[in-house]
């Protein structure tokens, strides 16, 4: 019989936040490295995950917004096993920025 | 298996970016097209966008997961920068990104799809 892993959102959620915090935890928003950081951020939580070496693929998406006053709306919808699959979304901030990370993990089936 | 056969074995299974395109496009110029920003509003337009384009994703009737995503950032001149990573098998499964804005706001909705 096979054991079906779920995926923990909890333990991806200190995982993620602490990648956030790693890179830009006490830095302002600077227009010229901010592709750098969202970069670092997607590859560094992906690279943690992974190292879980559990059996789920994984996308990490990462937006990071100058605080001006805009408003930011975001949302997402699955279509997948609901027993298996599953999704967390750390939303971080500090006085020059917002970054919303969300990580999705699809169960592997082989 | 010889090399015809797994062609149609790929474009049958391989993620189609130029199908997803234009199912998430009809999707936000249906919802969006002609509105001007408004808070009260945008709650419900981010979920129709993403309810629109997953339903039609799932008509395709491909054996895949999806997951849609959608941003809408009201246009101020603050910066907005995303990025996303992937670990996943990149001979079957891919992503689509669309962007599309007016005088008032900006959205960016994007589709991954994964073979199962």
């Amino acid at each position: 019989m096979e054991d079906r892993v779920s995926f923990n959102t909890d333990e991806a959620s200190v995982t993620v936040k602490e990648c956030i915090e790693g890179i830009i935890g006490g830095i302002d928003y600077n227009q010229n490295k901010v592709n750098q950081w969202t970069a670092s951020i997607v590859e560094h939580s992906l690279t943690q995950l992974v190292k879980q070496g559990k059996p789920f693929k994984f996308i990490v998406n990462c937006a990071i917004m100058q605080k001006s006053g805009a408003g930011l709306h975001t949302a997402n919808s699955c279509y997948w096993d609901t027993a298996t699959d599953g999704s967390c979304t750390v939303r971080w901030e500090n006085r020059t920025m917002y970054c919303v990370v969300s990580v999705f993990a699809v169960a592997v089936t082989c | 298996m010889n090399l015809h056969c797994k062609w149609i074995l790929y474009t049958l299974t391989a993620f189609d970016a130029d199908d997803v395109f234009g199912i998430i496009k009809e999707s936000v110029e249906g919802t969006m097209g002609g509105n001007i920003f408004q808070q009260n509003r945008v709650d419900q337009w981010t979920s129709n966008v993403v309810e629109l384009c997953l339903s039609q994703l799932s008509k395709l009737g491909k054996p895949f997961k999806y997951i849609v995503t959608c941003i809408i950032m009201q246009r101020n001149g603050a910066g907005l920068q995303t990025a996303s990573s992937c670990f996943w098998d990149d001979t079957t499964d891919g992503s689509c990104t669309f962007k599309w804005e007016n005088e008032s706001m900006h959205c960016i909705v994007t589709v991954f799809g994964l073979a199962i």
